[in-house]
């Protein structure tokens, strides 16, 4: 189990190197924006923008530039300068990954506790009226882009310009350490929003996984041996259904933890995602890198939590 | 050099004289004009809260050039010569003790530095004329860049070269005297110069360490001479407390700042930028809410709610600069220029104004220099020169087919083959005034592709760099630095300025006759003199079409009802922070 | 393997039970039976068909109700204030805020939706079967190779990368020297780039199971090439997942190009795209709210039928479902 655990996390290191090498050669070798530009806004001097390049290192091969950045992110934890603001890669990170993660976290468990009871019923009563209303609500659901729900519901729930004020608008964000109420109040809105799409999967794909649970035989013995309904559905046919949901939100929890870039963007909410598509359009190289490697780094992560969660139930895994 | 218009904007408050004139706004007849508040009286207290889009883009006194950031550095930091709010020509004493004293010959400059201005915590000490000497010659170290440094201090001796290092040019014979020697007889020029940040003190003992940093850390510890300071912790760290990336800038009182050598009355207790959010959700906050102020242009829907709902919070200042469409003239097609006056002529520019909020947002512009500047009469006003592809406001086909049979295309629409590369700014409205030259151009035979990027990108990877041979840049414009018109045409439209990156002049208007005008009028001597001068310049640009100017800009400047603006008539009506205050 | 002459058709259909444990039925015409019993996704398939013609006779359409083209921009459907008008006779879904009829744009959004959700996709399932055949059948360092790259790839995050990808080929001269132009090539691209790696790893996967079946190991004894192998043997075995991924790949391209475009790095003006004209009427939704409505019911519509065709594709498909 050990051997398999470590195999996992030196390859997970290895990908982290390889993702920050593609980002490296994407952003430098697409067309972009020249940063010594951007880093001496519209002075004149061609001087200076050399002296600028000089002093950023700009001026090497690539291959050097690579090499300087990593041995500063190894041994210094040293990400670099944002072009744009002044301020240190990594110091933007951390003030924009706590609400990321308390809109990813929150979205998550909002979507599961959405999902599972839509799935379960759906799946208990297949092609009853209130299951065809639900699977198409959540057809519905799913084929909404997020943006446009999002302001929609913004211009109708918004306290400052909605029609029907009730929760707070965009930008109204506060860490949870400033105010525990405003923040979780702030978050309602784009909670729900950013769940919508997941929950519709989720509940679709509980249903499909129950309704075949439901049809095994090991289920049809408990029905046999006189369980009740709800204690056969609870336990046993839901959790080998519910076993890949909980896969599929540990993954897509590492994917959002990267930063819901629409929803973070109509919301205001000053998070990593956010930050990425702000950087990315601002040819910002040194925060895209930044983000990109955080994003990546939870991705990853995730998908060694899950392997390894899986390496724990099934043995026959460790030896891949 | 004049600061370019892309940047938030916002303009100082006139009357609403023009918009008077508009015929039916359908809102009754509410015809108060507003009137501009100086500030001379205001309840002391309270916390105002500025909303904007964008960040700063440096809080570096020595870095500093977009008017949001003049706006902050206005309220915490003192210069040596600066304008009061209502009035955007005469320069008043700030930091400076009496007026500027120049010689006989026009070459030496010399500053008398008030006593008893004090730098905010961790520094303290009293202000020394040392320290504006540092501050200016670490505009010329790369690490700091300063875009202006060599524009308007080159002509100091010893400038030429510097990198940094000191300038034998500017001498400090004492702790409160400041001398600069020229080579050129701009001390006048030079005095009104020191209008803009780079001539605020910089304490050198406690910046140079930053300043060692490429790029210079000092904008995340930069100290205060003003009224205000950026909050900052005990250290004086700025970033993080009183300046968050994207998020807010934090400008509370300074400690240190001494009333009684200031003329400032700082009603406020402190400021509060928050970055972020949209446009039309800011200005409905602001004009919905209390101690609010939008930082940056409303949209067209956002004045028109304000103009007819909320007409005492919206504030129209002229001033606030001139739009104009640069076209290359280097690169076919429009190294002519018959098809560029024709270009000129068949532009719709009503259209281009009604799109950001109609006849209140601005004048239809005819030639470059803008209301507010000297020699705006002298070029010929409201009117302007008299060119006959710029007289018809909203375009005229004759003229226009005149022009295109003249550059050799008879049937009135262009039949070459070269696309015309379009680079516009996102966002809006200035999306849609570029989508409307992009139209314009079709409909005149020109094959188009139009890019909508970011203000950085279009400068730095297009329109200011020659060799992207980009042929139209429609969202350009120009903003002075100071009152005087070689700020807003010199580094836009003379030969000598044109520059492989960076090019500030956008069209590449390299005409040798102009360029020798300019020579010259850089050293005329006297108000009326450079007004003429400069005047005789903008019809010379103006009948080349190099650029199309088509709107002088009167920015709307909302803010809450509870609101005392003071605007400051010289950066685009921002609220003046030391003068501003709740009702 | 087909049944027979149409006149037996009739009599199939009164005993298709008997037939169906009896005949050896293609998989294609089990398919098709089922499908065509499934109503929604026959209404799907129309409203599909229909959207393919709108798409199509773009400016025929706007022709035939009457309005002006969508990058004509009429003057006097704005007022002073440069507020745009509604729908109005002349203009029945109203005009955005440079006078453009939206109709007119939201049905030529269509050919930008469809076209780009079609190649992209097209052009994901062809690169991710490409390689999940080659990681399957080689297998080795083929496989070893060609999974770890898949690996990478997933552990980008994608949407940053295509974001990125998206602006940075949206300046100039485009990418790839001058290949991949800004506008509909980059977001095409970029959508293959995010959504190869799902179909790879499944195909991967399948191959891998077929490849030792006995009618892949019979043609091989019998001498056939690997490449005849594969075309013939394998890859027909493939046509049921790779249509699956492909359904649910489509509308998901169809709503990428519209985020992409939402966020700027999209197709650029004047082309009418649904994505990009939400993003300029987000701005001033509830004053103009027609500018926000009919685009994005117009996508809503697309992407819906086109995940019910999807969803009723994978029912006929999987012959354990229940419907």
């Amino acid at each position: 189990m050990l051997g398999y655990v470590v195999r996992r996390l030196l390859w997970g290191l290895l990908l982290l190197l390889l993702v920050s090498a593609l980002t490296f050669v994407i952003f430098y070798v697409l067309p972009s924006a020249d940063p010594a530009q951007l880093r001496a806004g519209r002075s004149g001097s061609l001087a200076t923008l050399a002296a600028i390049r000089h002093n950023l290192g700009l001026d090497r091969p690539l291959t050097v530039q690579y090499w300087t950045f990593l041995k500063r992110l190894v041994l210094h934890g040293d990400l670099g300068y944002s072009y744009y603001s002044d301020a240190s890669v990594r110091s933007l990170l951390f003030d924009r990954i706590g609400p990321t993660v308390s809109l990813a976290l929150g979205a998550v468990v909002v979507w599961l506790l959405v999902s599972i009871p839509i799935g379960m019923i759906s799946a208990v009563r297949p092609r009853s009226w209130l299951d065809r209303l639900t699977m198409g609500g959540a057809l519905l659901a799913l084929s909404l882009p997020v943006y446009w729900v999002g302001l929609v519901a913004l211009y109708l729930f918004s306290d400052d310009i909605g029609k029907w004020p009730l929760l707070p608008g965009a930008g109204s964000y506060v860490p949870l350490a400033q105010s525990p109420w405003e923040w979780f109040t702030s978050l309602i809105m784009p909670w729900l929003v950013l769940a919508s799409t997941y929950a519709a999967i989720y509940a679709r794909l509980l249903r499909g996984n129950l309704i075949e649970t439901l049809s095994e035989d090991y289920v049809r013995t408990a029905r046999a041996k006189g369980l009740s309904e709800r204690r056969v559905i609870l336990r046993h046919g839901l959790p080998p259904a519910a076993g890949p949901l909980m896969t599929l939100a540990g993954l897509d929890l590492g994917l959002l933890l990267g930063g819901a870039v629409l929803t973070e963007t109509i919301f205001g909410i000053p998070g990593i995602g956010r930050l990425n598509y702000e950087a990315i359009v601002h040819a910002d190289y040194p925060v895209i890198q930044g983000t990109v490697l955080l994003a990546a780094m939870f991705v990853i992560v995730a998908n060694i939590a899950v392997d390894i969660g899986y390496a724990y139930l099934d043995p026959r895994v460790r030896t891949a | 050099m004049a600061r370019a218009l892309a940047r938030a904007l916002v303009a100082a408050a006139l009357t609403l004289v023009a918009a008077l004139t508009l015929a039916a706004c359908g809102s009754g007849g509410d015809t108060t004009a507003a009137q501009i508040d100086n500030g001379s009286t205001g309840k002391h207290g309270g916390t105002l809260r500025i909303l904007t889009g964008e960040d700063p883009s440096s809080l570096d006194p020595g870095v500093t050039y977009s008017s949001l950031d003049l706006n902050v550095l206005a309220g915490t930091e003192r210069t040596l010569y600066a304008y009061k709010p209502d009035d955007p020509a005469k320069i008043v004493p700030d930091l400076a003790a009496g007026p500027p004293q120049v010689s006989a010959d026009g070459k030496t400059l010399t500053v008398k530095i008030r006593s008893g201005v004090h730098y905010s915590p961790p520094v303290n000490r009293e202000v020394k004329a040392q320290d504006v000497k540092y501050a200016i010659e670490r505009g010329f170290n790369p690490h700091v860049a300063n875009p202006y440094a060599s524009t308007y201090y080159g002509d100091v001796v010893g400038a030429a070269n510097a990198t940094g290092g000191p300038i034998a040019g500017i001498q400090t014979p004492d702790d409160h005297t400041l001398v600069f020697k020229l080579s050129r007889p701009t001390a006048s020029l030079l005095a009104q110069a020191t209008i803009l940040p780079l001539s605020v003190p910089v304490p050198p003992e406690y910046a140079k360490p930053f300043d060692a940093h490429a790029p210079s850390d000092y904008a995340n510890h930069v100290v205060a001479t003003g009224p205000y300071m950026l909050a900052a912790d005990k250290s004086g760290k700025v970033l993080g407390t009183g300046y968050k990336p994207g998020r807010l800038i934090r400008v509370v009182r300074n400690p240190s700042w001494n009333a009684s050598t200031d003329d400032r009355p700082a009603y406020l207790d402190a400021i509060q930028w928050t970055i972020g959010g949209t446009p039309t959700v800011s200005g409905r906050q602001v004009l919905n809410g209390k101690g609010m102020v939008l930082g940056d242009p409303p949209t067209a829907a956002i004045v028109k709610l304000a103009y007819q709902h909320h007409r005492d919070q919206i504030l129209f200042v002229e001033g606030g600069g001139s739009r104009y469409i640069a076209l290359n003239t280097q690169v076919p097609p429009f190294d002519d220029a018959n098809l560029r006056k024709a270009m000129a002529a068949s532009l719709d520019r009503e259209r281009m104004r009604i799109v950001r909020g109609g006849a209140v947002v601005g004048d239809i512009a005819t030639h470059f220099l803008y209301p507010g500047v000297l020699g705006f009469d002298e070029a010929g006003g409201l009117a302007g020169p008299g060119e006959d592809f710029l007289a018809a406001p909203a375009g005229d086909k004759a003229v226009a087919a005149k022009y295109m049979k003249a550059a050799g295309y008879p049937s009135g629409r262009y039949t070459g083959t070269e696309t015309v590369q379009v680079i516009g700014l996102a966002g809006e409205p200035d999306d849609n005034d570029a989508q409307i030259v992009d139209q314009a151009l079709q409909d005149l035979g020109f094959k188009t592709s139009l890019k909508l990027v970011d203000a950085s990108v279009m400068y730095g990877r297009f329109c200011a760099l020659p060799k992207s041979k980009v042929q139209v840049c429609p969202n350009l414009g120009w903003v002075r630095d100071f009152a005087d018109p070689q700020t807003v045409l010199d580094a836009a439209f003379n030969g000598a300025a044109i520059s492989p990156e960076n090019n500030p002049n956008w069209p590449q208007l390299d005409d040798p006759k102009i360029n020798a005008a300019m020579s010259k009028a850089e050293v005329a001597v006297g108000t009326e003199k450079r007004a003429q001068a400069w005047a005789d310049i903008d019809r010379m640009i103006t009948a080349t079409a190099a650029a199309i100017p088509w709107l002088w800009d009167k920015q709307p400047n909302l803010f809450s009802a509870d609101v005392r603006c003071v605007p400051e008539l010289w950066n685009q009506g921002h609220c003046d922070l030391a003068y501003s205050s709740l009702k | 393997m087909s049944v027979g002459a149409p006149g037996l058709l009739a009599e199939e259909q009164r005993f298709e039970h008997v037939f169906e444990a009896v005949a050896a039925r293609s998989p294609l015409q089990l398919f098709w039976r089922r499908l065509r019993a499934d109503r929604l996704a026959l209404v799907a398939l129309g409203v599909i068909v229909v959207l393919v013609l709108v798409a199509l006779l773009a400016p025929l359409i706007v022709k035939l109700l009457g309005a002006p083209g969508p990058n004509v921009q009429d003057t006097h459907a704005v007022d002073q204030f440069g507020t745009p008008l509604g729908p109005s006779s002349g203009h029945l879904f109203g005009v955005d805020p440079l006078g453009r009829d939206v109709l007119a744009r939201t049905v030529y959004g269509a050919r930008v939706s469809l076209l780009v959700g079609v190649v992209g996709t097209t052009v994901a399932v062809g690169l991710g079967v490409t390689v999940g055949l080659l990681a399957g059948y080689y297998r080795g360092w083929v496989d070893t190779l060609l999974s770890r790259l898949i690996d990478v790839v997933l552990s980008f995050p994608v949407l940053l990368l295509g974001l990125g990808v998206a602006s940075a080929c949206s300046l100039g001269n485009g990418c790839l020297g001058g290949a991949i132009t800004p506008g509909l090539r980059t977001v095409m691209l970029v959508i293959a780039i995010v959504s190869w790696t799902s179909i790879a790893r499944v195909v991967r996967g399948q191959v891998l199971s077929l490849r030792e079946r006995e009618f892949v190991l019979a043609a091989r004894s019998l001498g056939a090439s690997g490449r005849r192998v594969v075309f013939r043997e394998i890859l027909p075995n493939l046509v049921a997942p790779i249509v699956v991924y492909a359904s649910l790949l489509l509308p998901q391209a169809i709503l990428f190009e519209a985020a992409l475009s939402f966020l700027g790095v999209g197709v650029s003006p004047p082309t009418a795209s649904w994505g990009w004209m939400i993003a300029d009427a987000a701005e001033n939704f509830d004053t103009q709210w027609w500018y926000m409505l009919f685009p994005g019911a117009a996508l809503l519509l697309t992407v819906l039928a086109f995940n019910l065709l999807g969803d009723g594709v994978r029912d006929a498909l999987d012959p354990r479902t229940e419907r």
